[in-house]
Parts: C-alpha cells; structure tokens; sequence
C-alpha cells in the first residue's frame, strides 16, 4: 500500500477501535515557516489527514514516549522510522514501554511497514535494517580527532564544551534520557558545577556520553536540539563504536536484550571484577 | 556621512578592540553565525540572523555574584564588585536592542541589580538596520520593525547595493566610537538600501486581550503535547531573564552562582515539599506565552516578545511562538464573530 495512504488508514484505525488513544506523527508546516516538518498529535480518526512521511521527518517521536501527558494517553502509536524504531526496542528493552503502552507505525524510505508490536519492530530492524552505520563524515571527524595529539584533542573539546549553555536540550530531545532527576539536578551532593563553564561543561557532557554508551541508537536528535553546535554525535558514535567492540553492545535490535551499561557479567574478560 | 565598505568591518572591529573596547559581533562559527566576542581572524557577517542573542553579553549563563572564604565551620563574606568591560554590541539587529528594554524594566524593577546594570552602563550599542530577514521574522507583529533604530547609539545602515555602510551617531556613547574608529570611516556619500521587509502575521493587542480571558483553552494541552521542554527557546530569546541561584563550595571556599533558568523546565517550579504547581508541558508553555504577551505587558507596558524568530528557529520540536500567537488571534477573531 502507498505510505501515507497506508499510515493514514491505520491511524485511524488504531484510533477508531481503540488500540491507540493518540497518534504521535508528523507534519506539514504551513506557510512560511523555516522548519518543514513538526510533530503533530491525534487523538480524533478525522484528523489522521494531517500525518506525512518523508525523509525531511528527522525528529525522533520517541522522546515523546517519556512525558506524563503523553504517557497519560497510552495506548500511544508512533510513526517511526528506523531511528525511531530502534529507540522504541530499546526502551522496551529498559522496561521503560510494553506492548500495552506503545504501538509502533513502521516506515521507511518511500515504505509503509504497517502497524507493529514491539517483537515484530524488532525482526523488522534486524531483517531490513541490520547495518544501520553512523554517517560517513561523523566516521572521518572521529578519525581526524582520534589522530590528534592529547594537547589538540583537549584543545578542540575544551573549545567546543566551552560553548555549553546547560540548557539540556540534548537530553530533552533523547528519547533514552528518561531520568525523572538527572545526576546534574542533584545537589546533596552536588556531583557537577551548575555553572555553564570549565570543568561543570566538560562533566555534563562527559556523563552523558557514558551513559548512553552501549544505548545510543544514534538518531541524532540531541546534536540537532543543541542550540550552540555541539558536536554531540562524535562522543556519542564514539562510545557506540567502544560498547559494540568491547562488549556486544547492539542496542535497540533485542526487547530482551540486557543493556552494556545496566547489566554485568561474571565472566567477564576484565578481571577487576572477580 | 561616515562610509565603511562591507569587506571592512573587521577592521572597525579591529580598531575599537585597539582602542579597549570588549566588541560583540555576528561571526561566522563553523556553519552558523553566532553573537561572539571579536578575536583577530574572526569574520563578521551581517546577513544571516544570529542563532544566540545579544543578551549574555550583559546578563550571562553563569556569573559569580558572591564568594565566601570557609574556615571550618565558619566563612567570611568576601566582596564580588562589578567590573565589566567597556563593551560595543557591534551590528546587532533591532530584535535584540528591542530586547534590553525588556531587560532594563526587570532589572530595575523591585531592586536595581548591581551586575546587570553594571555591564549596561558600559555597554554601547551599534544596531544593524536589517538588510536581510528570514521566514521565522515577525518583529512588525510586536511593535518592531527591521528599521527600528530605538534605544541604539549609533546606527549602521547597509548602503550602495551591500557594498558599504553608512554609520550614524544617535547618543554620545555613539559619537564616541565613530571617534574611536578614526580613519576606518570614511566620508563621503552613498545610497542607503532599503531595509528587508517583515510581513505582519498577527495582531498583538487581541493576542494580550484573548490570553486574559483564556487561561483554560484547550489550546494549551495541544501546544504543551509537542514542547519537549528542552529550554532552548528560553535561552536564545533575547527578552527571557529568569535565573536561579546556587550555592557551590568547596572545603576552602563557596560562590554563589547566577545561573540562566527557564520556564520550560520541570524543576523551575518544583517545590522542596515535591508539589508542582506546573505539572506538564501545558501549564509551561502557556506560562511563556502568557509572560510574554499578558503578564509583562501588564506589569511594565510593553511586550516581552521581539519578534526575532529564534525560539522558532532553533525548537527541535517545531514549536514557535509565531505559530501559537497566529492561532490565537485566530481564535480571538472567531470568538468575537460568534458573538456578534
């Protein structure tokens, strides 16, 4: 069936009889607005006209997942993209979703995948999209850091972090960030400086990359929601890269699989654990 | 008439830097243009809108407003003066100068705030006619215009088809940096370009009655769904001013911070006991719209919107302030049809 036409449908379906309570989709930003595509949120079967698909729809909905008005309107269906897809595996995964609260509108480039469960978003992913590879140039820019010397390496971070906010767009914006209080909300102790310099930018970005590390699906929305450019992605596929090779991570294929960073193992090659 | 050519504002940025001044230009920084303290090499631009605004070069993310020496279990209170640097808001768009009469009616409010007030005294403003707009400008709906020159102290005008400037002194703050840029300037004469255009999309004064009479609209669920509550808007908006203040120590010493807070945010109304009174994403963006379009101008007479677009520029969610006071004064135009 043709994409929209197919998405459309089965909104309104899912709507209609009941099996989702709210679309979570997007669309097209009328008149003369910079950004072209927006999320957009049904909850009436005669409004499902308003949903599109197309490769400019790179917000990952599944941040969505983590709101309490939101999740107050579970049984919540999400148009999702590959990105988006593994983000919802892994949330599964984190006892975050069930099949109860979240049903999956499968699309891709130019296909409708149709209404999914979360196993079968799951065999969806490791069939079709098993080789989903970060960009090529995130690729080159890790290896032109990684042949830096440790004083141009500390240079080009020190310069980016420095332009840190503390705003927290990125985690606002990652669908894994789900902490209902973040270790940088913390005061008693207080673990990082609250100031947006030095030392307090460079431990907020640090930690954050940890932990994702082994859970980052790398859609990319917290580099896209960072008002001051910085280059999260390259900490973040990084990290991917390490988790991946050290330890199996493939976050966001397996609903059953145990997070790197939430599970440990007894047999675990490094031994500072015995 | 004082000319620079377009190439050579670099080189006024250069000159004032010689002359001491802290300059604050539009500068191409990797694939955008920010608001960023001039260093040799930088480029200025002045055609694209910067995604930062002006306002944390006179109230910034973080400040240091008080330090203690710790001795055991007691510390002294040691002095934090305000001391900023004589600063030029070098080609700043009339959206951000709009801004600081925002900052200046809070920061003067119930208590003259020593730091603010500080870095505004010595803070002299040069403000760019806009020679280019862009789809999220809608300065014309707030009372602005791309050719405001209010509040500036001097004015730089784009002239003879993008090929020169032409500066202008307003204020005597002004006409001492057209002294300080000596021989950059030339005289002589040019063709002023016409300003870029911005069309009006809404009307302000029915957004502020409709907000007064609206704080239950079901508008409100629907436009808190998409927030993400990233903050973002919050802290490019040139007119956002709330903060939050934090004790950080150490065994030897403590500083009291200043640092940039934002109503998009869960724990800004967090209270101690675990209440909050702004539950969701609803509450929180309609306390945005309302700050800025009901309970400011309420409060000081003007709006605390400017109409620069960034907000709208920059959501990762595609929320933008624009689009919400559009359908507002839709809506307000409905409901006075249906009563008639």
């Amino acid at each position: 069936m043709d994409l929209i036409a197919g998405l459309r449908t089965d909104a309104a379906a899912l709507l209609s009889d009941g099996r989702a309570k709210l679309v979570i989709g997007y669309r097209a930003v009328p008149g003369q607005g910079g950004k072209e595509r927006a999320p957009v949120f049904v909850t009436d079967p005669a409004r499902v006209d308003v949903l599109v698909y197309d490769a400019s729809c790179r917000q990952n909905l599944a941040a969505y997942l983590k709101k309490p008005e939101v999740r107050a309107r579970s049984p919540v269906a999400v148009v999702a993209p590959p990105p988006v897809m593994r983000s919802i595996v892994l949330l599964a995964a984190e006892s975050q979703i069930t099949d109860a609260t979240v049903v999956v509108l499968g699309v891709g480039e130019g296909v409708y995948h149709g209404v999914l469960d979360i196993a079968q978003t799951a065999a969806l992913l490791r069939g079709k999209y098993a080789d989903l590879a970060p960009p090529a140039t995130l690729v080159r820019e890790i290896e032109r850091i990684a042949a830096m010397t440790a004083e141009e390496r500390a240079a080009f971070w020190t310069a980016r972090f420095a332009r840190c906010i503390r705003c927290y767009a990125c985690r606002a914006a990652c669908p894994l960030c789900y902490c209902t209080r973040c270790i940088v909300e913390k005061n008693v102790p207080q673990w990082i400086s609250s100031a947006a310099a030095g030392h307090g930018n460079y431990a907020w970005n640090i930690i954050r990359a940890f932990h994702l590390a082994g859970r980052c699906t790398l859609c990319g929305a917290c580099e896209a929601a960072c008002p001051q450019g910085i280059p999260i992605m390259l900490l973040n596929v990084l990290a991917a890269e390490e988790a991946t090779r050290d330890f199996d991570a493939r976050p966001g294929y397996d609903p059953a699989e145990k997070p790197v960073i939430g599970s440990w193992n007894p047999d675990d090659k490094a031994d500072f654990i015995k | 008439m004082n000319l620079i050519d377009a190439d050579k504002l670099t080189d006024l940025a250069a000159t004032l830097a010689a002359a001491g001044y802290r300059v604050v230009a539009p500068v191409r920084d990797e694939d955008a243009v920010r608001l960023k303290v001039w260093s040799p090499g930088a480029v200025i631009e002045t055609a694209t809108i910067p995604v930062n605004s002006a306002k944390e070069f006179l109230f910034p993310p973080s400040e240091v407003i008080g330090r203690y020496a710790l001795d055991g279990g007691d510390f002294t209170s040691q002095e934090v003066r305000a001391d900023p640097p004589r600063t030029v808001l070098l080609a700043v768009r009339p959206c951000d100068v709009a801004g600081l009469a925002v900052l200046d009616a809070v920061f003067n409010w119930e208590c003259r705030d020593t730091f603010y007030n500080a870095r505004r005294a010595a803070t002299t403003i040069i403000a760019l006619v806009c020679p280019t707009s862009d789809a999220e400008c809608f300065c014309t709906s707030v009372g602005g215009a791309p050719d405001s020159t209010r509040g500036a102290d001097a004015v730089l005008q784009s002239a003879d088809g993008g090929r020169r400037f032409v500066l202008s002194p307003v204020t005597e703050k002004g006409a001492a940096i057209l002294k300080a840029a000596g021989s950059t300037l030339a005289e002589g004469h040019a063709r002023i370009d016409p300003p870029a255009s911005v069309s009006e999309r809404f009307d302000a004064v029915a957004v502020t009655e409709w907000l007064g009479a609206n704080f239950e609209s079901p508008l409100w669920q629907e436009w808190g769904l998409a927030c993400l509550g990233c903050g973002a808007c919050t802290h490019v908006c040139p007119t956002c001013h709330c903060f939050d203040l934090q004790d950080e120590a150490t065994r030897r010493e403590a500083v009291r911070l200043r640092n940039w807070d934002s109503c998009a945010l869960a724990l800004f109304t967090a209270h101690a006991g675990g209440h909050n009174p702004r539950p969701t994403q609803t509450e929180r963006r309609r306390q945005r719209v309302m700050h800025k379009f009901r309970y400011f101008p309420e409060r000081f007479g003007i709006l605390a919107c400017t109409g620069c677009g960034r907000c709208g520029r920059l959501c990762p969610a595609g929320v933008t302030m624009c689009e919400a006071c559009c359908k507002i004064a839709e809506a307000a135009k409905a409901a006075k049809a249906d009563a008639k």
